[in-house]
């Protein structure tokens, strides 16, 4: 086994219980693990999006090594950049198959202006970028959920009645039964965020029925996140338990027995600042 | 029957944190010692199989790595397994991630399967394009010019390079999708701005937490099947007769979902004790 295995595995050991650790109660080790996330997180996300994205794919398309020249305004800006960051902007323009569209100038502007959010004076610049972005999101999304959730669930759903191959009941496959359950489901469901009349009467009962169902979809919805809980449970522990192992200097037992001695004598000299877990947190 | 009632209404007012210790040793033991449950596929999970199984040889198979390390128990074994399934039956395999974690889980499967357990050779049997940002545009970039999203893959070599990639320029040349995904972007976008619009077929394996989200799309036919969370998983490791982690994992699942039906039948029976109490005084 590696030493950066082992490093790796004592590492892992140690964030894993540390955040397992918040369900005695708030501590430091669950605190170093949870910043500790979050700031591995930022940078990892900031890098990937940085080499799979930014330099190929914009940088790539601005100054691509396929229409080169050194004598031109447009490479000598490059060459500029090239000095400060050669990794970036490589000798003889970025080859990653691309030719040159200065169009990309305009999401590289729109880019910049979303980073100049950070200057106070000037933050406004921001919403150029972000009206942009939002407009472009709301016209894709509009498409894909008029498409497939509006259209695409109503033809997938809807029924014949008169079809004579179509069965009354089945649990799995597509029934008269299911049918009225989906479309008595749906209205009632729907009528239940109806807000514009007085739930009484009529529109009382039904609504009320919507309820039974949204329940039931909450039900299930619990059942499996519970379920999906469990399984990232049962996920640690595996590594867990893998870790405590020889090969790995039995990384789990010393971690786990550390953070024990240590946990147990902040709660026996009562100088632990820590509050219980919080009552939702289960 | 006070005795009782009394009983069930120290065990409610139990400190969280031993619950916590029950469910740990409760889920500890069936991993030291598995009891070896049954495993029976469901209905969705036998299509998915019944849909890559009835994919012609040498078919161009796309597959989406939508997670992270964080759900690795859950859409990992999945992944495998879709793999394993693919490979044995001769497809050509293409990945793509939405997620940039997604890229070290999509090379930790593919190193696993491709190389060391079928002996596939990249760019031949196998590309991986890898992560590109922007969620549902990298879909739509995907359903309309792959080559313009995609002109290296992930080892920096460009895709005109790659045998595999010739005739390969949008979804559309794919004959099936596999989403493995663990939430936004992932399954709906690829339902939404790849398989509706194109009518190429699609399966998806998701969190549990999913399941409820996405089900819609598969009773719909809009989808071919799910794998439901690890369940879902392990069901596809036994129909394709290769038992992983998601097995191993499944009694610890159903003993552990035993004992939170119990703890939640207690403290459903404390908590009425409690109000029929009250009202009483």
């Amino acid at each position: 086994m590696s030493s950066t295995a082992i490093l790796g595995a004592w590492i892992a050991v140690f964030l894993t219980l540390g955040i397992f650790s918040y369900l005695y109660k708030d501590n430091p080790f669950y605190k170093t693990a949870e910043h500790l996330f979050v700031g591995v997180s930022a940078g990892y996300w900031t890098s990937i999006f940085f080499w799979t994205q930014i330099q190929p794919n914009l940088f790539g398309r601005l100054w691509p090594s396929s229409e080169f020249s050194a004598d031109t305004i447009w490479y000598k800006i490059y060459n500029g950049l090239s000095f400060f960051s050669s990794s970036v902007f490589p000798e003889g323009g970025i080859d990653k198959g691309h030719d040159m569209h200065l169009i990309y100038l305009l999401p590289f502007a729109l880019g910049v202006m979303m980073l100049l959010s950070l200057i106070p004076k000037i933050n406004w610049f921001a919403r150029w970028g972000i009206a942009y972005t939002v407009g472009m999101a709301a016209g894709l999304r509009a498409y894909g959920y008029l498409n497939s959730n509006v259209i695409g669930q109503i033809k997938g759903t809807a029924a014949s009645f008169t079809d004579p191959n179509l069965p009354f009941f089945s649990l799995t496959s597509p029934s008269i039964f299911n049918s009225i359950v989906i479309l008595v489901g749906t209205i009632t469901g729907l009528l239940y965020f109806y807000f514009s009349k007085e739930h009484k009467g009529v529109l009382g009962k039904v609504s009320k029925v919507g309820i039974y169902f949204l329940m039931i979809s909450f039900g299930a919805s619990f059942g499996f996140a519970v379920m999906g809980r469990i399984s990232l449970l049962i996920g640690r522990f595996v590594d867990l338990i893998k870790y405590s192992g020889s090969e790995y200097l039995n990384a789990t037992v010393w971690v786990l027995v550390i953070m024990i001695i240590i946990l147990g004598y902040d709660a026996f000299k009562g100088s632990g600042k820590g509050t219980p877990v919080s009552e939702d947190a289960v | 029957m006070e005795g009782f009632k009394n009983l069930i209404l120290k065990i409610g007012r139990v400190d969280r944190r031993w619950i916590f210790l029950v469910l740990a040793i409760v889920v500890l033991i069936p991993i030291f010692t598995p009891i070896g449950m049954p495993i029976r596929a469901t209905v969705t999970t036998k299509v998915v199989y019944d849909t890559i199984e009835n994919l012609p040889p040498n078919s161009k198979v796309l597959v989406s790595i939508e997670y992270s390390p964080s759900t690795k128990p859950e859409n990992h074994p999945m992944t495998i397994s879709i793999l394993r399934h693919l490979f044995r039956n001769d497809h050509k395999v293409f990945v793509t991630c939405l997620w940039p974690d997604g890229q070290f889980m999509a090379q930790d499967a593919l190193k696993q399967v491709a190389e060391e357990e079928f002996g596939k050779v990249y760019g031949e049997d196998y590309v991986f394009l890898g992560f590109r940002p922007g969620n549902e545009a990298v879909v739509k970039g995907i359903v309309s010019n792959i080559r313009k999203l995609y002109t290296v893959d992930v080892y920096q070599t460009k895709v005109d390079e790659i045998p595999l990639m010739e005739g390969i320029n949008k979804f559309s040349d794919f004959a099936f999708l596999f989403s493995s995904s663990a939430g936004y972007p992932g399954t709906i976008e690829w339902v939404q701005y790849a398989a509706d619009p194109t009518g190429v077929p699609m399966s998806t394996g998701v969190t549990s937490i999913q399941v409820n989200e996405v089900m819609p799309y598969v009773q719909s036919g809009q989808m071919k099947g799910v794998l439901a969370g690890m369940p879902g998983a392990a069901e596809y490791e036994a129909l394709i007769g290769q038992k992983g982690s998601a097995t191993s994992g499944m009694d610890a699942q159903s003993i552990a979902h035993l004992v939170i039906v119990l703890f939640i039948i207690l403290g459903n029976a404390a908590f009425f004790i409690e109000r029929k109490r009250s009202r009483k005084y």
